[in-house]
């Protein structure tokens, strides 16, 4: 009877205490096996790296951040079931960064559970969907993107290449044919007179289908042109790079993939000279060489094609948490996106900063050529991106879409 | 002109490709009555076997002997996998090659990684044969095209004009006569298998280096193969190579025709109304190229079951 008693009254007087927060739940919800699982393993290191410097530093008000992983598959199915998986293990946010089609998904779901669910709302990171109606038509409180999108990509690139001479006047534009490569055709369409370039010929392809892309190459070839641009990624930028280079043609390719891992230890001379536009590069200045070293310290290479963007989405999404760490309690969804929209960060590249009015990050790009010449070899080989010039956030942003009619919460 | 000759060729030398891919697989089918889902893994094995020799015996001797290794890797599994299977019915058979195909695929992202390897076509083959309306031809391409015919005309031999090839053909018809008959039907079987993995890893020895070599390969071409198999007919090889050949080619051409629907009704005046409607009218028969295949699959399953030379069931 006795120790009955004494067992319940130390309960009682443990709750007496300060309201202890718990601790933050963040659910990455990627694309961990499967076909294209490549890349959202690369999304899970560059996330792990930043969230574990977030806990080392502290966590978030006396408790570590806790990270959980949901592998949705690779498609929008997963996805949206991963999603309400991660949402009912508590998590207040969700970061996603791999394929449109997956992030238009998890957008979608986060905003209808919200609606529903008043009070317990959880927020969306999106850090690489890049097709542009995420902050378009789509665009909503609860979803930040912390990568670049189609407009900022290649405007950035068209201007980027014209000023460094590398642009010629016969443009030719191939691109994937789903929501991201119609948005990038459309931007090359629209960024030609404002350039001053013409597009010679346009095409929209298969996803990741096409093996033998020779009928392709015999297009450009008759169109004339003398510049490819590309929004193309995985096998269907590697074997047109490779299968232009076997047809001979003298064209130099504008891309906004080419980092990706693989792709120049296969391509090997094919990719020198052809240009990237891309948020990161280690040879820039010392500050991101050390990054570089830091990360290849931390997980065993330099941070690659989207490793970089997601390591600067964390480091955003980490610098607001900072600011809410004073507060006691659990923090809500809205906290946290108006955190990140009050916050700007400095990366070794320059400022970064989320703009309120469509949730579309402003952040520095960097134009950069295949070339024997860089600092930092990638694959294995003698190549490397030697980085040509840097755009600030303020040169590099897009415009803010009309289409984009956010709600915000009173 | 040149163009549709550029075309045309394009198409039939991605068309032999995927005949040296499905040969095996026909034949496979022919013979065990079961479609090998495994069967394009062969094709990307044979790819990262050539690559991993290369560096020891050159080129020439790693295309060589990675389709013999890959071919004992089919005996392998013919004989210790799918032979224990095979009393328990067709449905076994399929989920074992179905998991064999995750299976090889795993292994080699473990033992190769995630990404493209660095398999490419020999500096001293890189070179281009012709010219042809300001296009240079690669000349490897060329080689593909000679391989595959080559392996045509060698399999159309065999099975035709040799005592082996008519025991081969009499154990797929009737495979307890021919046991009768003294001939020892599962080594038959074991061979033929082992023979079509070979093929397939041949023709991933070949490709590999000139497309890529990647742990999805098996899966890009994998679907392509079926589609070739089921149009062409099970289980005949002569379907096989004129269904390769017809996707191949219509692929090609139809990638350079930028014409959507809207501009056929142009010709009954519609056009103006087909553009406004959108969506299906004004898609673009060239960015439809890679699905083509898919609508012939269909037409010919709902017109000709049996396949373009497939036998009546």
């Amino acid at each position: 009877m006795m120790k009955r008693f004494l067992c319940c009254s130390a309960i009682a007087l443990l709750g007496v205490g300060e309201v202890q927060a718990e601790s933050l739940k963040v659910a990455l919800v990627e694309t961990l096996s499967g076909s294209q699982a490549s890349t959202g393993l690369l999304y899970r290191t560059g996330v792990n790296y930043e969230i574990s410097k977030i806990n080392a530093a502290g966590g978030f008000r006396g408790e570590p951040v806790e990270l959980a992983e949901y592998d949705n598959q690779g498609g929008p199915i997963g996805a949206a079931d991963r999603v309400r998986a991660a949402i009912a293990d508590g998590a207040r946010v969700i970061l996603q960064g791999s394929s449109s089609a997956v992030a238009g998904q998890v957008s979608e779901d986060v905003r209808k559970y919200n609606l529903r669910n008043k009070g317990s709302e959880v927020a969306y990171i999106n850090m690489g969907g890049e097709a542009l109606a995420l902050t378009g038509d789509k665009c909503h409180f609860y979803a930040v993107r912390t990568s670049p999108n189609a407009a900022i990509r290649f405007q950035i690139l068209t201007k980027g290449m014209k000023e460094l001479g590398l642009l010629g006047d016969k443009v030719y534009s191939i691109n994937q044919n789903y929501s991201w490569g119609i948005d990038v055709q459309n931007i090359i369409k629209e960024q030609a007179e404002a350039v001053g370039y013409t597009v010679v010929g346009e095409t929209l392809h298969d996803v990741n289908k096409i093996q033998d892309f020779s009928p392709y190459v015999a297009q450009i070839q008759q169109s004339d042109a003398d510049t490819v641009l590309t929004g193309n990624w995985s096998n269907d930028l590697l074997l047109l790079m490779k299968s232009v280079a076997d047809a001979k043609l003298n064209v130099r390719f504008g891309t906004a993939f080419l980092d990706q891992p693989g792709n120049i230890g296969n391509a090997g001379a094919v990719a020198e000279g052809h240009i990237l536009a891309g948020v990161f590069n280690p040879e820039l200045n010392p500050a991101s060489s050390a990054l570089a070293e830091d990360y290849k310290a931390a997980t065993g290479h330099y941070p690659v094609y989207v490793e970089s963007t997601a390591i600067f989405g964390m480091q955003l999404f980490g610098a607001a948490l900072k600011s809410l760490d004073k507060g006691n309690g659990d923090v809500s969804a809205k906290d946290i996106i108006l955190a990140i929209e009050a916050t700007t960060i400095q990366t070794p590249t320059g400022e970064m900063s989320m703009r309120a009015e469509d949730h579309q990050v402003e952040l520095p790009m960097i134009i950069q050529e295949v070339s024997k010449d860089a600092a930092f070899k990638v694959d294995g080989s003698e190549y490397g991106f030697k980085p040509l010039k840097a755009y600030s956030a303020a040169d590099s942003r897009d415009l803010v879409q009309a289409s984009c009619q956010m709600k915000r919460p009173e | 002109m040149e163009q549709i000759m550029f075309s045309l060729l394009n198409g039939v030398i991605y068309g032999l490709l995927l005949f040296m891919v499905s040969a095996g697989l026909t034949l496979i089918f022919g013979m065990m009555g079961v479609l090998n889902f495994a069967h394009a893994s062969f094709y990307m094995v044979g790819a990262y076997l050539a690559y991993t020799l290369q560096p020891l015996t050159g080129f020439w001797l790693a295309i060589v002997i990675a389709p013999l290794l890959v071919a004992t890797l089919g005996v392998f599994v013919e004989r210790f996998i799918l032979r224990r299977v095979h009393a328990f019915g067709h449905a076994h058979e399929l989920l074992v090659t179905f998991g064999l195909a995750v299976v090889i695929a795993e292994v080699i992202k473990i033992l190769y990684g995630n990404f493209p390897v660095d398999y490419r076509v020999p500096s001293s083959l890189n070179f281009s044969a012709f010219s042809l309306g300001g296009m240079e031809y690669p000349f490897y391409r060329l080689l593909m095209g000679g391989v595959a015919l080559v392996m045509f005309i060698a399999l159309y031999l065999l099975l035709t004009r040799t005592r082996v090839g008519i025991v081969v053909r009499a154990a797929i018809h009737r495979p307890r006569m021919v046991e009768a008959l003294g001939h020892n039907v599962p080594i038959v079987f074991m061979s033929i298998f082992g023979m079509g993995a070979g093929l397939a890893g041949l023709a991933g020895a070949i490709a590999g280096a000139f497309y890529t070599t990647n742990p999805n390969m098996a899966l890009e071409l994998g679907i392509v193969v079926f589609v070739v198999v089921v149009v062409g007919g099970l289980g005949s090889m002569e379907g096989a190579m004129l269904a390769s050949l017809l996707i191949g080619v219509m692929t090609s051409l139809a990638v350079s025709v930028n014409a959507s629907l809207a501009d056929l009704l142009d010709t009954f005046g519609q056009g103006e109304w087909a553009r406004e409607v959108g969506g299906v009218m004004t898609l673009q028969l060239s960015s439809l190229a890679a699905t083509l295949p898919f609508f012939l699959m269909l037409l010919i399953l709902l017109t000709r079951p049996s396949g373009l030379m497939g036998e009546k069931e």
